[in-house]
């Protein structure tokens, strides 16, 4: 430790620090020096107190009138200074406002650009659902004009009876629809659901609704020789037909 | 260590009193007024020089730290560096109106000092030639070792040593001088 002192005492740190001639690096080491080795401190000391001594072997008598010219400046300097703070504080207010503004009216266009984008989506479903109701009313009128259409009047059996339904088949266009005109009342824990068999596979085609869908023509997808079914299921519908519950079939 | 007028000045330079001014006026004026004479070697320049510096003392007032520096290291820094940079700027504007002459950065003219330090004029010629060159080419002219070593023609190690036993005979002239002071004293 005291040969690391020692080099450091050696070398020109200490002088070039007294002197303010030290880089940022040097000037640090020199601090951590002098805090921790006691003989560098004294040293330091010496060092200090020579340079006053050697500073003061050339002082020379200040002109007459200069402390009055500084202590004016440095009173000015202060009312300057002061001004200076109260520009800043100015200033600083200002850019307060600013930012705070401008973080309102980001906001703002953040969530204008939110509700643009909310009602551009609605408009493209909107969009999107008129033109598959534009294709669907498109299709019935083709099944319901079309001579090549055959009409299939379906019958409910068994605790359904009274359930009527015409089926509009175009094998032709390949499009077929049923209508639903009379809906028995079912408890109220039971509902009607349709189904189709196409290609080997049941596809559930929803529940029907006892009064809306009585005018309407409902779409069925299309096969060859394929089989629709009505059956009676709980309330809310289900995921698979329940086969002893087949009130209905539509064979087109 | 801190004598107690040092204290009282550094503490008003805290609070912001403008009486610091005055007070480092009267205690460092003269010798703070010699080292900026000593560097720009001209009354006016150096009149300037001292006015900066008291303006940068009072507006870095908060940054000194006593526990790095003396009040006095402290100022010295600020007056040197201010004389060295308005040296060069006024070399630069005019090479011929300021010549930095090594010749001339050793004369320490008789007019120069103030009677009240003449004792200090006669420890100053006591100082060896060799040692004095070579603290004030470091201390006034602004100048590194290796400058020194290479305006002076002197080997940098050279300079090195004479700036470290320039320093250590100043303590002792400096011892010198007190005790004798201090004897003088209790006579009177």
């Amino acid at each position: 430790m005291k040969e690391k002192v020692k080099i450091f005492l050696e070398s020109d740190i200490l002088e070039k620090y007294l002197l303010g001639d030290t880089t940022k690096e040097e000037s640090q080491k020199a601090e951590r020096y002098i805090a921790m080795y006691p003989d560098v401190r004294e040293t330091y000391e010496v060092l200090q107190k020579n340079l006053e001594t050697f500073a003061n072997m050339y002082a020379k008598k200040t002109p007459e009138g200069l402390k009055d010219i500084i202590i004016a400046s440095a009173r000015k300097e202060t009312m300057v200074s002061k001004r200076y703070m109260r520009y800043a504080v100015a200033a600083s207010i200002a850019i307060m406002i600013f930012a705070g503004s401008s973080l309102f009216f980001w906001n703002q266009n953040k969530t204008l650009q939110e509700e643009n984008t909310l009602v551009t989506n609605q408009i493209k479903y909107l969009e999107d659902n008129m033109k598959d109701q534009l294709a669907d009313m498109r299709n019935q009128f083709i099944v319901l004009n079309n001579p090549a259409t055959k009409k299939y009047q379906v019958r409910g059996e068994r605790e359904a009876k009274e359930l009527k339904a015409i089926a509009y088949i175009n094998p032709v266009k390949k499009l077929s629809y049923i209508n639903v005109s009379n809906v028995p009342e079912l408890p109220e824990d039971k509902c009607f659901q349709m189904w189709a068999e196409v290609n080997g596979e049941l596809v559930n085609l929803g529940v029907i609704k006892d009064f809306d869908e009585k005018d309407k023509l409902l779409a069925l997808p299309y096969a060859d020789n394929a089989v629709g079914y009505i059956t009676i299921e709980p309330k809310g519908g289900n995921n698979i037909p329940s086969v002893d519950n087949i009130v209905a079939n539509i064979n087109y | 260590m801190s004598t107690l007028i040092e204290r009282h000045i550094v503490s008003l330079l805290e609070e912001k009193d403008d009486k610091a001014i005055s007070l480092l006026y009267e205690n460092y004026g003269d010798t703070l007024f010699g080292v900026a004479f000593k560097v720009v070697k001209d009354e006016d320049l150096a009149q300037d020089v001292l006015q900066e510096s008291f303006i940068k003392i009072w507006k870095k007032a908060d940054t000194y730290d006593a526990s790095k520096a003396k009040l006095f290291t402290w100022l010295f820094r600020i007056v040197r560096n201010t004389a060295i940079d308005k040296l060069r700027s006024v070399t630069n504007k005019s090479d011929k109106e300021i010549q930095i002459d090594v010749s001339d950065v050793y004369n320490v003219g008789v007019k120069a000092i103030n009677p009240e330090h003449l004792d200090i004029q006669e420890n100053l010629d006591k100082i060896e030639d060799k040692y004095r060159i070579v603290l004030e080419a470091l201390f006034f002219e602004g100048m590194t070792q290796q400058e020194a070593s290479d305006e002076l023609d002197i080997p940098l190690g050279t300079i090195k040593s004479r700036l470290k036993i320039g320093l250590r005979e100043l303590g002792k002239i400096y011892g010198t001088t007190m005790s004798l002071l201090l004897i003088l004293n209790l006579l009177s």
